[in-house]
């Protein structure tokens, strides 16, 4: 080799152990581990699903301003239809959510699953795009029009769309794609309610079935940077306001006892008449697009003289709260509203029923407190807060999550006054609904997909299942210039060495090499068959999980080798974060909250 | 006193006149002598490896200094042995067709570490000043091995 030649090689080396040595530095002090890593994407997720809620409900709006010539709420625009005009602009959403459905339906044929909560649980994490575009899209006309159902739900499952096509970009694995989704969800739970803390409960409580920090962590952090964006992008505040509630004697609690009984009661009752209406409109036989129409036809009949049963209920309920309703007029908006979510939802209306359950505890809520209030005037109780504590009781029997009604009532609201009745109340709303019905406001579908599609409902079991491919290998005779490389290249703290028929030989440790790094004499003569550990601990692909995680026990690799226990060759790799996501999911029951 | 200023000081095989003509020839011979030490469990083995590992990637790291080393289970710890070629020296391979000093280590295979202390410590020691001059033209054992403390030592 010339002196030229050589002194170039001398300085290229020099140049990359510098690299090597800076980038180890930055890796132990600011070191990211993929956990860390996940954080960041959940964040990310977090950002993205806010502004795709944001984006939603400003379409949402532009459709109702369109539909009615007004900028004022759905309920007040409502109220300035002439009686024409309340038949029709639901009439017509109806129609037109029903055409959209229809014409896209053409652009999804192949897509099957659109719910978001179908991909976390029992699907891949790939929430078909297309799919829930077209839904998301004929859900503004429902929802725009004056339907009765909420808005909460296309914008959580845009959310999870944008979450989802962030993982597929990053090609990330199905627990990490899976998670990420539920991140989705979270953000867009967070979103709409500007109720972050609701949000990560909601996914872990409801779809995820777990609150371990595998889970909640990514889920935390997404939550908290949606409601940071909604907070910094647009007005966002507390969503109800509502006057200060006082417990002025133990006694009260009796009354709220009641009422948990009453709206554990009540909520399986609503679910099932949302089912029963729903078979009755197919039983109609009509088609796709006349059936929404007369969805909307039924709720603009009710409308013409209650228009509070349009729209998710948001008004009525800060209404109802802050006691601006007579108990008369209340109950025939109750029962009126009740009709109108099933006709709505009935019909295939795309939007959710979660506000509207608000709705429909806080009326109860209200009306069973107007009642205590006239049977003992004396003990001063204020109807509002049994309001309030009905809404959180009839959320928590609904989704039979009560942690999560807890939380977002607390949230909604920051009212402390109420927690203790909210938490009892909540609890016994939750059992009394538990021992009338088996299934939620979410898991009856759930288990219905995941009896049609059994083999879509992934559960890992092997090692197999949750491999990775071409994890970074090195030749044995790799010279130490080379490995140094390769590990400023890929982001590993183990290469892996295997020869040319593909067998894996051994590990070379990051930590082995650091020191020798400034080292320019080792860089021609030490090459990776000398410093590669043989003895480094590998798995077989059909190994069980539980015998995977006890490989990683005591060992400090956030990756193990995966290699045919036949043939000895390499065939990926496992990571310790897919592996305990995995074990997180293999606790939950297919359906959570059942 | 650490491992690699424990090894030089007290090499376990020490070959000052050696004569041979061939790369394999060279290596056995100083193995033949690193054999005798108890920490050698498996003499053939070991020959085969450092033999193997000469063949796979060149052992040099000076024109005239040669490290023919191997990771094997033959030996309970590392083992280092030291020969000096008469002149001209013995070629390795190609680009060093004249190596006077061989510095000959060995490791139990699970002893990545200790391994490259070693032949980290021995490429050290050759860059410390007038070491390898003194080495060459040692004219006792006693001055050949107090020359590798001393080296070992700065």
């Amino acid at each position: 080799m010339s002196p030229t030649a050589t002194a170039t090689t001398t300085e290229l080396l020099e140049r990359l152990q510098r690299l090597l040595r800076w980038r180890l530095w930055f890796r132990e002090k600011l070191q990211l581990t993929e956990w860390q890593i996940t954080l960041l994407w959940a964040a990310l997720a977090g950002f993205t699903g806010a502004l795709a809620s944001m984006i939603f409900s400003a379409l949402a709006e532009g459709v109702h301003e369109f539909m009615t010539n007004s900028t004022s709420g759905v309920v007040e625009s409502m109220r300035h239809l002439p009686w024409w005009g309340c038949l029709l602009v639901p009439t017509l959403g109806g129609a037109a959510a029903g055409l959209v459905l229809l014409y896209g339906s053409r652009l999804t044929r192949s897509q099957s699953s659109t719910d978001y909560m179908e991909a976390i649980v029992i699907g891949n994490g790939r929430v078909p795009v297309r799919a829930s575009l077209v839904k998301s899209t004929a859900a503004l006309f429902s929802i725009g029009s004056g339907g009765s159902i909420g808005r909460e739900g296309p914008m959580v499952q845009l959310s999870a769309v944008a979450a989802s096509l962030l993982g597929r970009w990053r090609q990330f694995t199905g627990p990490q794609l899976r998670l990420l989704v539920a991140c989705g969800a979270s953000a867009g739970i967070a979103s709409a309610y500007n109720a972050p803390i609701a949000g990560s409960f909601f996914v872990a409580e409801i779809i995820l079935g777990s609150i371990a920090m595998e889970s909640l962590g990514p889920l935390a952090v997404s939550a908290v940077v949606a409601t940071l964006t909604i907070r910094v992008l647009t007005a966002a505040q507390v969503m109800y306001r509502v006057p200060a509630f006082q417990l002025n004697s133990p006694w009260e609690m009796g009354p709220y006892v009641i009422l948990g009984l009453l709206a554990g009661g009540l909520a399986p009752l609503f679910l099932r008449s949302l089912k029963q209406s729903e078979e009755f409109f197919i039983s109609l036989r009509l088609p796709l697009v006349a059936r929404l129409a007369l969805g909307g036809l039924l709720v603009g009949v009710i409308a013409i003289n209650v228009p509070q049963v349009c729209g998710n209920g948001y008004t009525v309920v800060v209404d109802i709260l802050n006691g601006r309703l007579v108990w008369t007029v209340l109950l025939g908006i109750f029962a009126c509203k009740w009709l109108a979510t099933m006709s709505s939802f009935g019909s295939g209306a795309p939007g959710g029923v979660f506000t509207p359950s608000l709705f429909m505890g806080a009326s109860a809520g209200y009306l069973f407190g107007t009642g205590v209030h006239a049977l003992w005037p004396a003990s001063g109780v204020d109807p509002g807060a049994f309001a309030l504590v009905g809404m959180g009781a009839f959320l928590s029997a609904a989704s039979r999550a009560p942690v999560m009604a807890v939380i977002m009532l607390f949230e909604m609201t920051l009212s402390y006054d109420i927690i203790l009745p909210l938490m009892l109340c909540n609890v016994i709303a939750y059992y009394t609904a538990k021992g009338l019905a088996g299934e939620s406001l979410y898991s009856a579908s759930l288990r219905r997909k995941a009896a049609a599609e059994p083999a879509a409902a992934f559960a890992a079991t092997r090692v197999s299942d949750l491999m990775r491919l071409d994890p970074p290998t090195i030749p044995p005779a790799a010279r130490f210039a080379e490995i140094a490389e390769r590990f400023l290249s890929v982001r590993v703290n183990n290469l892996y060495v295997r020869d040319d028929e593909g067998r894996f030989l051994g590990a070379v440790s990051l930590h082995d090499i650091k020191p020798y790094l400034g080292q320019l004499d080792l860089a021609e003569l030490v090459i990776a068959r000398d410093i590669l550990r043989e003895d480094f601990p590998k798995i077989g692909p059909d190994q069980s999980l539980s015998e995977a995680l006890g490989a990683f026990l005591g060992l400090t690799a956030e990756r193990l080798p995966v290699v045919a226990p036949d043939t000895g060759r390499l065939l990926g790799s496992l990571s310790k974060s897919d592996l305990l996501l995995a074990l997180v999911e293999k606790r939950r029951p297919v359906v959570a909250g059942a | 006193m650490d491992l690699p200023s424990q090894l030089l000081a007290q090499p376990d095989a020490l070959l000052l006149d050696l004569t041979a003509t061939s790369r394999e020839g060279a290596i056995s011979a100083l193995h033949a002598q690193l054999a005798k030490s108890p920490a050698v469990k498996d003499a053939p083995l070991l020959l085969h490896g450092l033999l193997e590992r000469a063949m796979l990637a060149p052992v040099c790291v000076a024109p005239d200094v040669a490290l023919p080393h191997a990771r094997s289970d033959a030996v309970a710890r590392v083992v280092m042995g030291v020969a000096r070629v008469t002149p001209p020296g013995v070629g390795f391979d190609g680009e060093h067709p004249a190596v006077r000093l061989i510095f000959m280590v060995a490791t139990p295979k699970q002893q990545v570490e200790e391994y490259l202390l070693a032949v980290a410590a021995i490429t050290r020691l050759l860059k410390t000043d007038g070491v390898r001059a003194g080495l060459l033209n040692a004219r006792t054992a006693a001055e050949f091995t107090a020359l590798l403390g001393r080296g070992a030592a700065t």
